[in-house]
């Protein structure tokens, strides 16, 4: 079977000039997104996964690097291109639905907004129409139709948010920790959304998340980020059996698990995450690595397929592989 | 004397405005031995941080209203006390680390004069002495001493958390309550943060209620655990029994909803509706309209928290002898 | 229904009983709920009301006519013929006082809403478009705010004369600074927010994104700053007169009547405690109301 890239990214690089130097935000980062798929990125704050994200969407104009969507290069090309033959393809689930719905707007106008904006030929009973049939797919009842935002609690909220994704008829959706403020009852809720929608209607998904259970739980693929770079990406059951890198083996040693008699070997990791501002040329994560060698400290590792399917940049790679 | 450091009886605590009444606390009941770690689990609006803030008698005046209840810390009623009482105990006997480490911290001040004012204010000793603790207290919380000339902005998030774990423990309490202490953090800090938390409540026998809506962290720190929905009680129990062997219907469907990072499963479970409105509560029991066992007796009887054996204790209908079963799988959903 | 009954819960479910269909509830709603919740803003608003019903009816009200001198009744005390006493002219201070609410508050009016179409609009374009245009327009207001608002009134009225136009533009340039530093902050809130975000993702334009989105959510704190210039206004106006460098005699200005009393301050000081009354009853009434605005709009702003 042939397999379909949907997106394809190569060398994407997004820097941040701030007082300090210059913020690598994004460095470096290569990395193919199969159709129909669901890609999860995970990293702890400042790794820059959100700006992967938003990159993607053009929400941010990247500093160097291509993104071929469907094999077009999405992120050359001038933004007012972009808006109107990809902006619709392309959307975002945010991940806040407290904040990401303008307050003085209600429900029904909120999903019909993505719709008057981008086929101005619609009548206004066809946008009603099409904001209802919405409405009914993300399971949103008629009734709440002329609610706002502050009245609803965070899983319709967030039920607002895919409809408004959704309405555009994307092809691939940026969820940008989607489920990271709901509560777990209403989190299992919109994950199963997501994954309905999804086969319904074969979406593509970039997930962003730092819950390593969500993520493998919704995830065909793994991506995990430290510092602005992809340091290890495999299908998801690999990644909890036969973890390489020892970034990715303490980030999955840390999470707390919900079970008494299981006592795990705890990977406690010194130090804590600085911000890649002016970074060395050197592994970003020697100096909390634990098994950092002088090589780690001068050069920095390059992808490196180990397994197939199961990229890593370690030197000491071959050592981890169990 | 028992043992019970604190003891916890019906209390019942309600917000009131001018719209509505909001039953955020609904009649419970607990106990804390010397030493122990009790985790307090839910989702938000189960009025854990209320029950928490009513212990430490700083629940918004005017508002929040205390309706019934006490709060017995060593036998001696805390809801009784006048402020003058209470600021004593604050800090000295009950510290609280509350959930965003970033703005507990006086901005424009040393972190040394930070934890040193908490023990000034409660121990008498001098200037120099107070410092000297303060120093302590930031090696015991893995902060080089010699950093208490900083300002709180020279340290990152996890480094402020530990700075706050400082300032509350640094008159040693007897009872600390943590309210969500490691949810603003990364998860490898969190784990550093958990560990910590965990030595230091070992070596100085703090007994500790730990508010997190996150069960891994009660299954790795805790003794015992209390599910609350809407305001009540609903399981309370040894972790083991609790974790093991869950009774009470929300409990199931609580673990059933969280994916699992060992097993694959197809599609979550999940429980219908959305959270019940503390402003609303049904007169019966307040889960029955998302209870997939629900059954008639559930909509008219609200249950009385029965004890299951070693101090399992349950708030449901199902374990009463007048059980009828379930009847219909009807479940309301939004 | 509940767990446990309340006398609380029985006052709100009387409350009602008495209401026949659930309101639905709207920002806008939610904002009035709580201005009407807080007595100190109410007390603003019934203040503002009755001094634009006195302004309004002022001839009605006023026993005598404003300007008519009467030397049989010079500096009077304040008594029942004439309830504020007399002037050097034999005028009635009541009346003027009466007639001066008309000046006060048209004026004021004026001048906050000439500095907001100036100031106030150069802060949101200097907020929504930021870089070049922000540092532009923030540093000629900076030079602005440099000159003392007396100074520049005094330099207006000294070109052009005495006259109403004349110190709304004085007011209008000293309040310009502040009501752009106000609105652009307004705006640069609204810019950072997660919604402004999320409606750019869905390909919401430049002009919609303005007039839908940004502009509705500013529309609150703008409303509260535009209310406490009303007061600062007033108390501009008013100091402006008292100096001689805003309107002229025999207008009934409140800082005029103030500039008349003067001279007589030990002998009849009746003659600017009244007037002074006014000016600060005033200003008081409109900050009461923009406090109660800012809690109504925006209760995290405290």
């Amino acid at each position: 079977m042939e397999k379909q890239n949907l997106l394809e990214i190569r060398n994407l690089k997004k820097y941040f000039s701030t007082p300090r130097g210059e913020l690598h935000a994004v460095d470096n980062v290569s990395f193919d997104i199969e159709r129909g798929k669901t890609i999860g990125v995970v990293g702890e704050s400042g790794c820059g996964k959100s700006t992967l994200g938003k990159t993607l969407m053009r929400l941010h104009d990247p500093t160097s690097g291509e993104v071929r969507y469907k094999g077009e290069d999405i992120a050359s090309m001038p933004l007012s291109v972009f808006k109107k033959k990809y902006r619709a393809d392309i959307q975002m689930i945010f991940q806040d639905p407290y904040a990401s719905l303008d307050p003085r707007m209600n429900v029904i106008q909120l999903i019909e907004e993505p719709v008057r904006v981008n086929s101005k030929d619609l009548g206004k009973e066809e946008i009603r129409k099409k904001a209802r049939e919405m409405m009914e797919l993300v399971g949103l009842a008629k009734r709440l139709e002329n609610s706002y935002p502050h009245e609803l609690d965070g899983g319709r909220r967030q039920r607002i948010g895919i409809a408004r994704a959704l309405s555009l008829n994307p092809e691939f959706i940026v969820c940008d920790e989607p489920v990271s403020a709901l509560d777990v009852s209403i989190q299992a809720q919109i994950l199963n959304l997501l994954q309905d929608l999804q086969r319904e209607r074969g979406l593509t998904y970039l997930f962003i998340t730092h819950d390593m259970s969500v993520v493998r739980h919704i995830s065909d693929d793994i991506a995990v980020m430290y510092l602005g770079q992809l340091i290890e990406k495999c299908p998801a059951g690999e990644i909890f059996k036969n973890t390489i890198h020892p970034y990715s083996r303490a980030l999955l040693s840390a999470i707390p698990i919900p079970n008494v008699h299981e006592k795990r070997e705890r990977m406690v990791l010194k130090g804590e995450l600085t911000s890649p501002i002016d970074p060395k040329k050197c592994c970003r994560f020697a100096a909390r690595c634990p098994y950092a060698t002088d090589q780690c400290l001068e050069t920095e590792p390059a992808l490196r397929e180990m397994r197939p399917g199961h990229f890593v940049a370690c030197h000491g790679a071959e050592k981890f592989l169990s | 004397m028992s043992d019970n450091l604190l003891s916890v009886r019906e209390l019942v605590i309600h917000y009131e405005t001018d719209e509505e009444v909001v039953e955020a606390v609904n009649n419970i009941s607990f106990d804390l031995k010397k030493g122990e770690i009790l985790g307090l689990v839910g989702e938000t609006g189960a009025g854990k941080t209320t029950t928490a803030l009513g212990i430490m008698g700083l629940l918004p005046p005017k508002v929040a209203n205390v309706i019934s209840g006490s709060v017995e810390l060593d036998g001696n009623d805390l809801l009784r006390m006048t402020d003058r009482q209470m600021r004593k105990i604050r800090g000295k006997r009950i510290s609280m680390i509350f959930q965003d480490p970033m703005t507990a911290l006086n901005p424009v001040k040393t972190v040394g004069d930070q934890i040193s004012e908490v023990v000034l204010l409660h121990d008498r000793c001098s200037k120099a002495e107070a410092l000297r603790r303060a120093q302590e207290m930031l090696g015991m919380v893995g902060i080089v001493p010699e950093r208490y000339r900083d300002y709180p902005h020279q340290f990152s998030g996890g480094m402020k958390q530990r700075i706050v774990i400082a300032i509350a423990l640094a008159c040693r309490p007897d009872l600390l309550i943590a309210d969500e202490p490691t949810t603003a953090l990364d998860v490898t800090i969190q784990a550093q943060i958990l560990d910590m938390m965990r030595n230091l409540q070992k070596e100085n026998g703090t007994s500790m209620i730990l508010i997190t809506h996150d069960l891994g962290v009660v299954a790795e720190m805790c003794d015992h655990c209390a599910v609350m929905y809407a305001g009540e009680l609903v399981e309370y129990g040894t972790v083991e029994a609790v974790f093991d062997h869950p009774k009470h219907p929300y409990t199931e469907a609580l673990y059933r909803s969280i994916p699992s990072l060992d097993k694959d499963v197809e599609r979550l479970h999940v429980i219908p509706g959305m959270v019940t409105d503390p402003a609303s509560l049904p007169a019966y029991c307040s889960f029955a309209d998302r209870c997939g066992d629900a059954c008639g007796m559930c909509r008219t009887l609200d249950p009385k928290v029965l004890d299951l054996g070693g101090g399992h204790t349950v708030k449901c209908l199902k374990y009463t002898s007048k059980w009828e079963g379930k009847t219909d799988g009807k479940t309301e959903s939004a | 229904m509940s767990k446990i009954h309340t006398p609380a819960m029985e006052k709100i479910e009387k409350k009602n009983a008495k209401r026949k269909k659930p309101v639905r509830s709207t920002p806008g709603r939610e904002s009035w709920k709580r201005f009407k919740r807080n007595p100190t803003a109410l007390i603003g608003l019934g203040v503002v009301c009755f001094l634009i019903l006195v302004a309004i009816f002022a001839p009605l009200i006023a026993p005598y006519d404003y300007q008519t001198q009467d030397y049989s009744v010079m500096m009077q005390k304040p008594g029942a013929e004439h309830w504020f006493g007399t002037d050097q002219f034999g005028r009635d201070i009541f009346s003027r006082i009466i007639y001066g609410t008309r000046y006060s508050l048209v004026i004021a009016l004026f001048c906050t809403i000439a500095a907001f179409f100036t100031g106030g609009l150069l802060g949101i374009i200097a907020g929504y478009f930021g870089g070049r245009a922000d540092t532009v327009i923030m540093r000629i207001m900076d030079i602005f705010q440099s000159i003392p608002m007396i100074m520049m009134a005094m330099c207006i009225v000294a070109v052009l004369g005495n006259g109403i136009p004349q110190l709304v533009a004085a007011i209008m340039f000293a309040s310009m600074p502040t009501m752009a530093r106000n609105n652009r902050a307004a705006i640069l809130r609204v810019r950072g927010s997660d919604y402004i975000e999320a409606s750019a993702a869905i390909g919401v334009g430049q002009l919609r994104m303005i007039a839908k989105h940004m502009i509705p959510n500013a529309v609150g704190v703008m409303i509260i700053y535009f209310v406490g210039f009303l007061a600062v206004s007033i108390m501009m106006m008013s100091s402006m007169s008292y100096i001689g460098v805003g309107l002229s005699a025999p207008t009934p200005e409140w800082g005029l009547i103030l500039n008349d009393g003067k001279a007589y301050l030990t002998s009849a000081p009746y003659m600017m405690v009244f007037p002074a009354l006014m000016i600060m009853i005033t200003c008081f009434a409109f900050n009461l109301m923009g406090d109660g605005l800012r809690d109504a709009f925006d209760p995290r702003l405290k």
